[in-house]
């Protein structure tokens, strides 16, 4: 029987591999060079302690130009922590010493809070525009992410007639077989809200904490005009979205390989790495292009937090030939 | 011993309850005298007070092995002898399916994601032993959507905490380049489009292993790579009968699908073998265009170590000299010390006149599509005052609800008469 005929495109490859039954190849073959600094390992090899431990050496080599303190620092909560992280291991196919230490290279430890992190309800005293994180200038990025997306949720503490609220509002669209909740918009700042008829709301699209907080009360400002005893219980902000700029390219097969413990790579389904990173619990978009998406926060400084500590790691990819 | 009750045969107040099958009777152990006797059917409010019990509430669930389970295992067994793979990977496939099972969320899916789960076990299992299968061939077979195959693989990976290696690329290599029907002449293929498959291989997998040297196989899908590459070495191994042949024409011949990018692919990788040949002395005379470089392409492919590495700027060297530039010199000097010798290299070749190109994916060569703009610092405190004006813009007037309503009623006077007359 002919299989390729009938099999449309990708869908090859169905012969048996010559040597099948052989051990895998070696995946540092010459033809993916992956360039110094990097132990090549192949993928079965499960006592991955060694690379890590190779990494860690190699990193902290690279370090002792910098001060001998923050090296001490570094060593002193890298043990804490993987003090910490052993006895909260969630992969209970590696060993425990499976989870990187390397995570805690990165410098933010060593720092004061980030000033970057706005309460929710500031005072009318704090400086509201985003700072730069205060990391020693030697070793941070410099880049700062971008906020492109929050979501928040708040209840308005009434029943609300969602037929109603449609039907009086102009910038309403209710359609209650596709879903049963009123979509609604305003300009300033540009958000979209969800109202469902329990009195809660879903409020997507600010691009800050405080502009989510504005739009909120302004969609809670317009329902009570409808003529309903809205209240602004509960505000929280669910997620928030940032983005960044690397600027360099990355290779994701060589990411893939060293932090396979939180990178999920598959180009056939996906350009991007999708790197679930466990402190602070962030997922991270890494493309090829350099460019990183960060989600999943509940507050500004967790993004912060995840992009100091993934862009040592990336750094570790950028020379390849 | 029911309390106050006695034989009236013998007076024994030894009675006993007992059934007599489904009956329930009160007996005198003595005499044997059925003192009394239980209903044999239930009355409707009897029935009421009897409680049922869910099958996934009792244990019989864990106590056998279920029919979509059962089927779906067959079903990993039948795809295994289908893609004829080695009995070993059978059982390991048979155990995630199992393994799967075992968690609710998947017993109480749809019988369309069990299906596709079917899949997703054979998958990982090929994976694991690095036996190159690509989702697309589990697609087919399976009649699944990738879109579907796709949610299912990630969550199931996720669930069961596997470490899934990457697809070796090697190995795809060398099995979808052996499916191409090229190595024989048949009635489709004329003589001279017969090819030598050890040939072809080889040259295939150089051309692949340039490919992912120049960035062009990241983040992309290996396979519409692996046909461009196919094709080139097939052309270059005989140019002067093999020029004229275009890929899709080539694919048809081959009795492979030709994967969209492929052809875009093909534009790349030609893009950078010319970029090799500008290096080569013998070739610079020549002015090659991408379709004289494939009469080349054994030579570049010889030296082709050299011609990367003199063809090519470090793209990311590049950027960090630049980066430094920008910042200028009050950034600390520790970072500027481990770049500073390259990027001086890049500097001084910059003044020497020669214009190589920078070897960076195509997505960060390309121009931006749209200029992103500069992110307003917004001074917004979240309390601000809400002007009542601001939003009356977002209510309507009460003409225009009337309005609203009239049109409304207009058009459910329309639909509840289809055929006006």
């Amino acid at each position: 029987m002919d299989q390729n005929n009938s099999l449309p495109p990708y869908a090859q490859g169905l012969a048996s591999p010559q040597g099948a039954m052989t051990p895998g190849i070696p995946i540092f073959s010459p033809m993916m060079p992956y360039g110094t600094g990097l132990t090549p390992q192949p993928i079965q090899n499960t006592s991955s302690l060694s690379i890590l431990e190779e990494q860690q050496r190699q990193q902290q080599q690279q370090q002792q130009q910098q001060q001998q303190q923050q090296q001490q620092q570094q060593q002193q909560q890298q043990q804490a922590v993987a003090a910490v992280q052993q006895s909260t291991s969630q992969q209970a196919t590696q060993g425990p010493s499976g989870q990187t230490p390397q995570l805690f290279h990165s410098q933010t430890l060593t720092t004061a809070p980030l000033p970057g992190t706005t309460p929710l309800y500031p005072s009318p005293m704090t400086p509201m525009t985003p700072i730069t994180p205060a990391t020693p200038a030697s070793e941070s990025s410099g880049i700062v992410p971008q906020l492109q997306n929050i979501v928040s949720t708040v209840n308005l503490g009434c029943k609300l007639d969602l037929k109603t609220i449609a039907l009086r509002a102009r910038n309403a669209e209710y359609n209650p077989k596709r879903f049963a909740a009123v979509i609604m918009r305003i300009r300033e700042p540009r958000t979209t809200a969800l109202i469902f008829s329990s009195g809660k709301m879903v409020c997507t699209g600010a691009k800050s904490e405080e502009q989510s907080r504005l739009a909120a009360r302004k969609y809670a400002r317009v329902v009570q005009k409808l003529g309903f005893p809205a209240k602004f219980l509960d505000f929280k902000i669910q997620n928030m979205v940032g983005s960044c700029d690397v600027k360099f390219p990355i290779r994701l097969e060589g990411l893939v390989l060293t932090h396979q413990q939180f990178s999920s790579y598959e180009p056939e389904l996906f350009p991007g790495l999708i790197y679930r990173m466990i402190k602070p619990r962030i997922v991270l978009l890494i493309f090829v292009s350099g460019k990183v998406v960060l989600t999943g926060a509940k507050v500004r400084a967790e993004i912060y937090e995840a992009f100091e500590n993934i862009y040592p790691i990336l750094k570790g990819f950028r020379k390849t030939t | 011993m029911p309390g106050g009750g006695r034989c009236p045969d013998c007076g024994s107040a030894e009675l006993v309850e007992d059934s007599h099958y489904s009956q329930s009777q009160l007996v005198c152990s003595d005499c044997g005298c059925v003192v009394t006797e239980g209903v044999l059917t239930t009355t409707y409010s009897d029935e009421g007070n009897l409680r049922e019990v869910t099958y996934s509430r009792s244990t019989g669930e864990n106590e056998q092995v279920s029919r979509s389970q059962q089927r779906g295992l067959r079903r990993v067994r039948d795809l295994c002898r289908v893609l004829q793979l080695p009995p070993t990977f059978e059982d390991t496939a048979v155990a995630y399916y199992q393994q799967a099972y075992r968690h609710s969320g998947i017993r109480a899916a749809r019988l369309q994601k069990k299906e596709v789960l079917v899949g997703c076990c054979v998958l990982i299992t090929c994976r694991q032993h690095n036996w190159p299968l690509t989702m697309g061939t589990i697609c087919t077979l399976l009649y699944a959507d990738l879109d579907a195959f796709s949610g299912t693989y990630m969550q199931i990976v996720k669930l069961l905490g596997l470490d899934v290696p990457s697809l070796c690329l090697a190995d795809l290599v060398k099995t979808y380049c052996s499916s191409f029907k090229l190595f024989q002449a048949s009635p489709s293929v004329p003589a001279k489009y017969v090819e030598d498959k050890e040939k072809m291989l080889s040259r295939t997998l150089q051309l692949v292993e340039l490919a992912d040297e120049t960035w062009l196989v990241t983040g992309r899908h290996p396979l519409p790579v692996i046909t461009a590459a196919t094709f080139l070495a097939w052309q270059s191994l005989r140019p002067s009968d093999r020029l004229t042949c275009s890929l899709a024409r080539f694919c048809k011949l081959a009795n492979v699908d030709l994967p969209y990018p492929a052809s875009s692919r093909l534009q790349e990788l030609l893009a950078v073998l010319l970029r090799m040949a500008e290096q080569l002395a013998w070739l610079q005379v020549l002015k090659l265009n991408k379709r004289s470089v494939v009469k080349h392409i054994s030579d570049l492919l010889q030296h082709r170590r050299t011609l990367v590495r003199k063809a090519f700027r470090d793209g990311t060297a590049e950027m960090e000299a630049q980066e430094e530039e920008r910042q200028g010199q009050g950034q600390g000097q520790g970072r500027g010390k481990e770049e500073g010798g390259s990027s001086s290299l890049d500097l001084s070749e910059e003044k020497r006149g020669a214009s190589p190109a920078l070897l960076l994916p195509p997505c960060m060569l390309k121009p931006p599509k749209r200029i992103r703009p500069t992110p307003s610092v917004s001074t917004v405190t979240g309390d601000e005052n809400i002007s009542d004006s601001e939003i009356e813009q977002y209510l309507r007037t009460p003409q225009e609800v009337r309005d609203f309503l009239k049109a409304q009623a207009a058009r459910q006077a329309a639909v509840s008469v289809p055929n006006p007359p």
